[in-house]
């Protein structure tokens, strides 16, 4: 698959502070989280890929094009930014058709678009309301409003979940996804892992202006040898289930839960534990409940990849 | 059967139009920004009272006898020369006016995007930092041509219309270039002096009194050391007194201060570059360190 966006030994300093670090990473279509603790330099990435900012090393292209300096670039990107930007006496209608107008659009158009857009968010009845009276949540879908209303190939969304309600957020996902399904690029940075899990299972994780790692969660979670993985089964008879397990040399540790039904197994060889527990629970009788990762999540590769 | 039906994002493939004025949204929202603040129109509309006052002594001039009990030997001061037009052009109160009206209504206008971090949502689009700041400053150049060209060229059309013939312009041809030439300078000083003093802070009111405080301290500043060394060169720091040197080299009048006026534009075109050069960094600086 084409890379949409692509930076090469990408680095930016803000005086003495790094933001970015030698980043080199290809982002594809679909969506693509980019996860990092605040400060990571996730904003400062999409402001380079926005054309925001020249990279001091190094350079960032969007569909081959460079992003520094080239308006044309920009035509197709819709962006959503983390910050309030907003002039609170203008209306929300006037927010989205103001901005539409730096795209040539014709009157008819602005107005159709804008219309449909501020739609999209559900804010067609408080359209004409000055944005000083919107609540959090109305404003996180006002900016998401603008950065859709010229329909953009790309959409870099900076942390738009914040603010947002549960059914503020499911429906923003789900347009999100929406964009997804018609085979467009969206790259979405957040340091809410949740956030992210819900939306797409291709992350960046991103720390202290570095990538530390890339691609499918999964995928990512299998390159991290240094902590095995954790299964947790809860069952009638854990201390049994646990007695056919203790001379298996793949596993490093087991662990008892607080309730005394849950058994917790460390062990760099998944897929085998998995095959034998199916053998030994057939064999011994044990009724299993559930079997789950602990550590089979974002939440847990972040740290582990973090340090923290 | 009722059917339940999704909202979604609808792709659009109509074609985009020609971007011929990229900078034109900037222009448009800052003209209407200034104009939605109440306390600007009547600043605005009281710019006007000058022209006015010399759009009146125009139509007295021309009817001096019907007038004679109210001048009473002032008709002097109404000799419509080139003068008339420079007297109104490079005057200090319409100076004041301009300075006025541009500290209240464009003060904002990159202490504005600077405030409510606009900026990214600009730059994010197709629009260059060209386009930006000529955007910005057609504000200012929308302001300042309507309180000096406009009513200049009206009054060379009213001198015209008054006394009923052509002959004041055939006397004086190159006046109205003299008008426009002496109001675009103003336009591009102002601009590159109001948006240099916008950039340099986020808060509109702080832009408002760093624009009066920095003219009016120009004029004292002058003060103080023409008293001190006794030269007319200390006008040279005076921000009114270079636009009056100008204005009167500009309009071919004596010029008000006893030095070659290419100094006082030099100075002018000094603040203009060191204001392009602050411009040129503050613009891009929405980096912002949390």
């Amino acid at each position: 698959m084409t890379a949409v966006i692509a930076a090469s030994n990408l680095s930016k300093w803000y005086g003495n502070v790094l933001g970015l670090n030698d980043v080199s990473l290809e982002i594809e279509e679909g969506i693509t989280g980019l996860l990092g603790p605040n400060g990571a330099g996730k904003s400062t990435f999409m402001k380079l890929i926005t054309g925001q900012m020249k990279p001091a090393i190094g350079s960032v292209t969007v569909r081959g094009r460079k992003a520094w300096n080239d308006p044309g670039v920009y035509q197709g990107i819709g962006f959503c930014p983390e910050q309030d930007v907003f002039y609170e006496d203008v209306t929300g209608w006037e927010f989205v058709t103001g901005l539409l107008r730096f795209y040539g659009y014709s009157r008819t158009e602005i107005r159709e678009r804008a219309a449909r857009a501020l739609d999209v968010v559900d804010l067609t009845a408080d359209k004409d309301r000055l944005i000083r009276g919107y609540s959090r949540g109305m404003r996180q879908r006002v900016k998401f409003a603008q950065a859709v209303a010229h329909d953009p190939d790309i959409l870099i969304l900076d942390e738009p979940l914040s603010g947002l309600d549960p059914l503020g957020k499911r429906k923003l996902i789900k347009l999100i996804k929406d964009f997804k399904r018609q085979g467009r690029t969206v790259l979405v940075s957040s340091h809410v892992l949740p956030e992210i899990e819900a939306l797409t299972s291709r992350v960046v994780l991103i720390h202290q202006g570095k990538i530390l790692a890339q691609g499918d969660i999964p995928f990512i979670r299998e390159l991290i040898e240094a902590h095995p993985h954790q299964i947790s089964v809860r069952s009638s008879d854990p201390r049994a289930l646990a007695a056919r397990f203790v001379g298996d040399k793949s596993i490093q540790k087991m662990t008892f839960g607080a309730d005394g039904r849950t058994l917790v197994v460390e062990t760099h060889k998944r897929d085998a534990f998995f095959s034998r527990l199916t053998g030994v629970v057939l064999e011994a009788g044990i009724a299993v409940e559930e079997i789950s990762s602990p550590d089979d999540n974002l939440q847990a590769v972040f740290e582990y990849l973090v340090g923290k | 059967m009722a059917t339940v039906r999704e909202k979604g994002y609808t792709h659009w493939d109509g074609k985009l139009g020609e971007r011929r004025f990229p900078w034109w949204p900037i222009t448009r929202t800052g003209i209407l920004l200034a104009f939605r603040k109440k306390r600007f129109k009547f600043i605005f509309a009281g710019a006007f009272i000058p022209s006015i006052v010399f759009l009146v002594g125009l139509y007295i001039s021309e009817r001096l006898e019907d007038f004679k009990a109210i001048i009473q030997g002032s008709d002097r001061l109404l000799n419509i020369d080139p003068k008339y037009f420079a007297t109104y052009l490079t005057g200090d109160w319409l100076f004041f006016l301009i300075v006025l009206v541009l500290a209240y209504g464009a003060g904002g206008l990159i202490a504005d995007d600077l405030k409510h971090n606009s900026l990214q949502l600009y730059f994010s689009r197709p629009l260059g930092k060209k386009d930006y700041l000529i955007g910005k400053m057609s504000v200012i150049a929308f302001f300042v041509l309507i309180l000096t060209a406009l009513p200049g060229l009206l009054l060379v059309v009213f001198k015209l219309v008054f006394a009923g013939s052509f002959k004041f312009f055939l006397q004086y041809p190159w006046l109205p270039l003299s008008v426009l030439g002496f109001s675009a300078l103003l336009t591009v000083f102002f601009a590159f002096y109001v948006l240099l003093l916008s950039a340099l802070s986020k808060n509109s009111r702080y832009v408002f009194v760093l624009t009066f405080g920095t003219y009016i301290f120009s004029t004292v500043l002058y003060g103080i050391l023409n008293g001190i060394f006794r030269t007319p060169y200390m006008a040279l720091f005076s921000i009114p007194a270079n636009l009056r040197q100008a204005g009167a080299f500009i309009f071919g009048q004596k010029l008000p201060f006893a030095f070659p006026a290419v100094w006082s534009f030099a100075v002018l075109a000094g603040i203009c570059v060191l204001a392009a050069a602050v411009l040129n960094r503050k613009i891009r600086s929405v980096e912002v360190i949390k």
